[in-house]
């Protein structure tokens, strides 16, 4: 009988993709833990879940840093 | 279907989380820099101040101007006569009521008692005089939530009438006044645990000013400082923190009060603008969430609440209202006055911006105001009090970074760049205060200086010597004056010019003060404020129309050159200075 085991850092990618919202600095740890993840999901054959959060978190942390980018990048435009 | 459903609120979660904090405040921030700004017709009341505004010229960081698109540079002093300052002899009393009438009657021709159980003197008709010989063409003028609003929902008019009055001195001085949203610490009301728990120590009430005692809302959380400082206080902390996140609709009551002040003063040039909150602290918050989350949205919230602008989202109100949020029209439809945003507290003891600040409003009288105390309450004389300014290791700009940084925030933000506040231990002006004012010259930035007057400390930061101290008995409002320090501030400035670009400079200890500056034919004149104290001879060379014209103002003079085409200069000669009366 097969089990399907829940990837360890796939939650704590979403958590840090959530947090990465306000707290910029976090985003590079989202990205870094949520692809991380995906990847050891994909490479098990259907073994391990939670590509669902990986995933969010990881587009999270990607929007995160993004908006912080482009704002250093606004602000030295602006000033 | 269930594992359908999760997804779903983990998706629906994070658009919201993204819309409420930096993604969401980002682009607020492009679509209010792409909105036009609403220009009022600036004409001016009859008999009262020309109005001023913020002027934006591309390539510029924006700077105050008057009627005609003058760069206008304000100098004053902030009296502290009407803040609702703790009071007693006995530090266990936590709820003095104010210790100076409020009924300007008490002040028509004359001026209550001083006495050392409260930190500074009243505030009284002779002291905008005093301050207008000194050639200062403005006052900030500190109020405080506590007086403006002692029960919930109810303001006192009375004390809006004795804001007036001080306004209407001024008026008649030809100075500007710039209201002052004043706090330190959040409240006096923060009260005083004794014993100090948590190797805290007890605290002394005597600076604590700001919010009335219904919307000090502490948890609990003991009234104590650490290192002797009033700002490390978590009852200070927890308050302030309530406040940036709405308890109780609190933020609502303050947005409300500004909203009231402003409709007094909606008609009068002769109030510059309103400096909305005085050097705001983050309580539990973390830069640069702070300041981009909490801080600058709360501006824009005020500024739409004042102004009828819509650049924030519609929110509710009376609830945590997240960066994005505007706020209701409260029908005031002021669209005139100057708004001064002081930045944190933390960029006041860092002197370096703590956050990328951008466009919060479409409004375009935004002034940014820093807090200019280098070495004085900046970090590394937190740190280590006996290394002197002059050798100091931080800021890596000396005095010049808070100014450098303070323009680029500016232009970030759209706004003009004004110094609050700037003050120090008068024993160190030759170092501290010149060196301000120096940068001030070279930013071409206004000042007010705290404080103009103070009764005891160590020693008293006043512009005059403070009072007896040993004694609580009634007392004048002040020592002698500073000669030093009063002939520092008692500069020559050019007060108007055409020429935004001007470069100037004056020294203190000689009275010598040149200026140069360019102007087509048929620019306005530039105006040159020269206090009583100066003696030296004026003299203008290069593209003037004539020989500038001299005023009596006073006992001071107010040179006028009318540009003719090209670079001028004026200069006033180094002479002996006059001292100043006692």
């Amino acid at each position: 009988m097969l089990r399907f085991v829940r990837d360890r850092g796939a939650t704590p990618a979403l958590v840090l993709g959530a947090l990465s919202l306000p707290f910029g600095l976090l985003a590079p740890f989202a990205i870094w833990s949520g692809s991380r993840s995906l990847r050891r999901i994909r490479s098990s054959g259907g073994q391990v879940t939670g590509a669902w959060s990986a995933g969010l978190g990881l587009a999270a942390g990607i929007t995160g840093l993004a908006f912080g980018i482009g704002g250093i990048v606004f602000w030295l435009f602006l000033s | 279907m269930r594992r359908t459903i999760a997804r779903g609120v983990a998706v629906a979660v994070l658009v919201v989380v993204a819309a409420f904090t930096y993604p969401g405040a980002f682009v607020v921030s492009i679509v209010v820099r792409l909105t036009p700004a609403v220009m009022s017709p600036a004409s001016g009341s009859p008999g009262g101040l020309v109005w001023l505004h913020v002027a934006h010229v591309s390539g510029m960081t924006p700077f105050i101007a008057d009627e005609d698109g003058q760069r206008v540079l304000l100098h004053g002093a902030i009296p502290a006569g009407l803040i609702d300052f703790w009071s007693g002899t006995d530090y266990s009393v936590t709820n003095p009521p104010p210790y100076y009438p409020m009924d300007p009657a008490a002040y028509d021709g004359k001026c209550p008692a001083n006495s050392s159980v409260i930190a500074t003197p009243p505030l009284c008709q002779d002291d905008i005089r005093r301050m207008a010989a000194l050639g200062f063409n403005s006052v900030r003028l500190p109020m405080s939530w506590s007086l403006l609003e002692p029960e919930r929902g109810k303001f006192s008019e009375l004390y809006l009438d004795r804001v007036a009055q001080v306004v209407r001195w001024a008026h008649d001085e030809g100075m500007y006044v710039i209201l002052d949203m004043h706090q330190n610490a959040y409240s006096r009301y923060v009260g005083r645990a004794d014993p100090a728990p948590l190797g805290g120590q007890k605290i002394s009430l005597r600076y604590y000013t700001g919010a009335p005692a219904w919307a000090t809302i502490t948890d609990g959380l003991p009234s104590i400082w650490y290192s002797n400082t009033r700002e490390l206080n978590p009852a200070a902390f927890e308050a302030t923190t309530n406040f940036w996140y709405n308890r109780d609709g609190i933020q609502d009551e303050y947005i409300a009060t500004v909203a009231h002040v402003m409709q007094r003063f909606k008609d009068d040039g002769t109030v510059a603008g309103i400096s909305v909150y005085n050097e705001p602290q983050p309580g539990w918050d973390l830069s640069p969430g702070f300041e981009d989350l909490l801080l600058f949205p709360f501006y824009r919230r005020m500024i739409d609440a004042i102004t009828g602008l819509h650049d924030g989202l519609p929110c509710p109100t009376g609830v945590f209202m997240p960066a994005p949020c505007g706020y209701p029209d409260l029908g005031v439809h002021d669209t005139r006055h100057l708004v001064f945003l002081d930045s944190g507290w933390l960029r006041e003891v860092t002197d370096f911006p703590t956050h990328l600040g951008l466009p919060i409003t479409s409004y375009p009288n935004v002034v940014l105001g820093i807090h200019a105390y280098t070495h004085v309450f900046t970090i590394e004389h937190f740190i280590d009090q006996k290394t002197p300014p002059d050798k100091a290791s931080y800021p890596w700009g000396g005095y010049d970074q808070t100014y450098y940084w303070g323009e680029r925030e500016a232009r970030a933000i759209g706004a003009a760049l004004f110094v609050t506040e700037f003050g120090n231990d008068p024993g160190l002006d030759s170092i501290e205060l010149a060196s301000q004012l120096r940068e001030q010259e070279l930013h071409l930035t206004g000042f007010a200086f705290w404080t103009w007057m103070e009764n005891c400390g160590t020693p008293p930061y006043g512009v005059f010597e403070g009072i007896d101290c040993n004694t609580t008995g009634p007392q004048p409002s002040s020592g002698c004056i500073r000669q030093e320090r009063a002939a520092m501030l008692a500069s020559v400035y050019p007060e108007a010019s055409s020429d935004p670009n001007l470069t100037y400079s004056y020294d203190a200890a000689s009275g010598f003060f040149t200026m140069r500056a360019s102007g087509r034919a048929g620019d306005h004149a530039t105006f040159i404020v020269v206090p009583a104290n100066v003696t030296g001879s004026i003299t203008a060379g290069g593209a003037v129309a004539g020989e500038p014209s001299v005023t009596q103002i006073g006992e001071g003079r107010l040179i006028t050159v009318v540009p003719a085409g090209g670079v001028f200069t004026v200069n006033v000669a180094a002479a002996p200075l006059a001292p100043f009366a006692c």
